[in-house]
């Protein structure tokens, strides 16, 4: 041998861990699918949430006011984009704008399209007033040298057409002039247009179009708000429903228990899951490490007797545990996120639930809140051997039998 | 060196109780080779497991150096077994995930570390004559090869004093003559050693010899009639000193 060997404390661990497979693996699955199911509810959770937050981002509004008995259709509109039209009196609208708090304040008409000839499914037609609009504003700006014209729509992405064709809605032609980044929610499935051009739209459909599409003058189907800074957008819009009898605000948070109710379904059975795999997982690791702790009490016991203190022989055990959490944790984590990610359209379709990929860092933190909770099933599912250990005299289990 | 005063070990079960070590005195100085006789079954194994602190007295003192090893903490003790004695167990003894080599070595994890530790493993195995097994594991070994790695690693601290629970035990005649001249040789270069075996031909090894019946040492044979009698006046020299 060319060179004197050595041997340290990780050495023994990576030994110990490495020459014993078959329980090992056993550990290390236990683990991952602990880490796996809480990291993929917790990263369906916030990519939904995401969504939400990118959804109302992209309206650019604080508070979202809609007649009082739509309140349910308006979030319909922002979450998944069915298509619905509500209408409340434009003068509302006017007291809106006055009332302390609010900075900017933008009506919008929402009008369900029939089955369009462009798309798979009914589309959602969002009218705005380009001189109060904050929702497109905002997207336009990011966007300079795009305009809203006569007849242009900017449609949302989940509408698969390209910058230039032209789209049919109820016999007006369209242009499209810009198509929006993915949210995940109802407005991907959205057209957005100009006041002007959706009153042509309804004026010629009585001749143009199947059906006649009537947009009540003076009325509108929503408002945006936007507080000013410093502002809570609860005391605004609770001074909105005050103020202006017949409607009722849709705040992001209220959106997002919205949301929670109508996933509330998902979440159960996601949280459920998670739950119920650790509730089953721990006995198991638990039984696991039982069978360890008798099994190595003679491995122990030589240690000891070889001059081992107690605090390396726990340190051992945990360090050994610990190794097994964090390999399953990863191992979990890894084959989770993969599958996340490569069937993310499929996976969402079966939980109808809004969604985009959460950043990076967000996924990072899910990930090592995954792993830590791994590796705090890890410190828990050694203390049996720990205890069993500490209560034993050293000498006891050596005599247990030949090796 | 180790000094054992009304050692006393009683095993309680449900309804009855076994006294394995019964008001055991004994003394052993530096530089002997003490051997225990006695039936399966009297008490060796747990007389030693007493000597090296591993089990609690029921009764009875063991001291090393003079001191009362009970009032030492769990450390301290451990140090001891890590640095002081050597412990070749009834079975091999050996950690099955680790190969010979990193079986020898294991007990240097306990002491401060030290680079030369690799090179003594090797010379320690070189010595029991298992060095061309270094790198295998312990279940590909026969039981002589695994008794012989078990007395490599239990010198690998340089210990004053080697304990060994039946060394020899399901060897043939000539593996045991061997391992009993390693014994002879290790005690010449200063090792204390303490010894149980069943075989009473091995009596002329020990400087001292004991036999036990029921827990208690019941005989003390006249000291044997090997050609190193006089192994108190050689120098105390332990191993450790030799490193
Ligand atoms: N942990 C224990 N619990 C209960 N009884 C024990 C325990 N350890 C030893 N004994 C009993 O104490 C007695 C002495 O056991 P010990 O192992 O010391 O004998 P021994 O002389 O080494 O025997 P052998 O030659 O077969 O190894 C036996 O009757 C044994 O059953
Ligand atoms: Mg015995």
């Amino acid at each position: 041998m060319s060179k004197p060997p050595d041997f340290h404390f990780f050495r023994l661990v990576a030994r110990n861990l490495g020459n014993r497979p078959y329980r090992n693996i056993a550990t290390i699955f236990a683990f991952a699918i602990i880490a796996a199911t809480f990291f993929s509810s917790q990263y369906l959770m916030s990519g939904a949430q995401q969504s939400l937050d990118a959804g109302i981002s992209r309206m650019g509004a604080d508070i979202l006011v809609v007649p009082e008995d739509y309140a349910g259709a308006g979030q319909t509109v922002i979450l998944a984009g069915t298509p619905t039209s509500f209408f409340f009196e434009d003068s509302g609208f006017e007291k809106i704008s006055r009332i302390p708090g609010v900075a900017k304040a933008s009506p919008q008409i929402y009008i369900a399209t029939l089955f369009a000839s462009c798309c798979a499914a009914p589309v959602q037609m969002i009218a705005i007033d380009p001189k109060r609009d904050f929702t497109i504003a905002a997207w336009l700006k990011e966007n300079p040298g795009l305009r809203l014209g006569k007849d242009d729509i900017i449609i949302g992405s989940a509408i698969i057409q390209n910058v230039g064709n032209d789209l049919l809605f109820y016999g007006h032609t369209f242009h499209v002039v810009g198509v929006l980044k993915q949210t995940g929610m109802g407005v991907d499935n959205a057209v957005f247009t100009r006041f002007e051009d959706a009153y042509v739209m309804a004026e010629e459909s009585g001749q143009k179009a199947v059906k006649k599409l009537i947009i009540p003058e003076e009325k509108v189907s929503a408002v945006l708000v936007k507080v000013n800074p410093g502002t809570s957008p609860a005391v605004v819009a609770s001074e909105i429903m005050a103020q202006v009898p017949g409607t009722k605000t849709i705040l992001p948070n209220g959106l997002l228990n919205a949301v929670s109710g109508q996933l509330s379904a998902i979440t159960r059975i996601l949280y459920g899951a998670s739950l119920a795999v650790t509730i089953v997982s721990v006995p198991l690791l638990g039984v696991i490490s039982a069978m360890v702790a008798h099994e190595r009490r003679k491995e122990v016991s030589i240690l000891r007797a070889l001059g081992a203190t107690k605090a390396f022989v726990v340190r051992l055990l945990l360090v050994e545990s610990f190794s097994l959490a964090i390999m399953g944790g990863c191992i979990g984590i890894g084959v989770s996120a993969t599958i996340l990610v490569l069937y993310q359209d499929f996976i969402m379709h079966l939980l109808k639930i809004p969604f985009i990929i959460p950043s990076l860092t967000t996924i990072l933190v899910q990930g090592g809140s995954a792993l830590l909770l791994s590796i705090v099933v890890g410190g828990v599912s050694a203390l049996y051997p720990v205890i069993i250990f500490i209560r034993s005299e050293p000498y006891e289990s050596i005599r247990g039998g030949e090796s | 060196m180790i000094n054992v005063d009304g050692l006393t070990k009683t095993f309680r079960m449900d309804n009855y109780e076994i006294s394995a070590v019964d008001d055991v005195q004994l003394n052993v100085q530096p530089g002997e080779f003490i051997l225990i006789f006695g039936r399966s079954g009297c008490g060796k194994s747990t007389l030693l497991g007493m000597l090296a602190g591993l089990i609690r007295p029921t009764k009875g003192v063991v001291r090393v150096h003079g001191v009362d090893i009970a009032h030492l903490s769990d450390d301290d003790v451990s140090g001891l077994r890590a640095k002081e004695i050597g412990f070749v167990f009834q079975f091999s003894g050996l950690l099955s995930t680790l190969t010979v080599l990193e079986n020898v070595l294991l007990p240097t994890l306990f002491c401060t570390y030290s680079p030369s530790s690799g090179l003594r493993a090797l010379e320690l195995l070189e010595k029991v004559g298992v060095l061309d097994r270094a790198d295998a594991y312990p279940h590909t070994l026969s039981s002589g090869e695994m008794k012989r790695v078990a007395i490599a690693r239990a010198l690998i601290n340089g210990p004053a004093l080697l304990i060994a629970d039946e060394p020899t035990g399901d060897l043939d005649v000539d593996t045991e003559f061997e391992i009993m001249e390693l014994f002879r040789q290790l005690n010449h270069e200063g090792t204390t050693i303490v010894m149980v075996t069943h075989n009473p031909d091995l009596v002329p090894y020990g400087t001292q010899s004991y036999y036990m019946e029921r827990g208690k040492i019941v005989g003390k044979p006249k000291t044997s009639s090997c050609e190193n009698l006089d192994l108190k006046s050689v120098s105390h020299l332990t191993t450790r000193d030799l490193t």
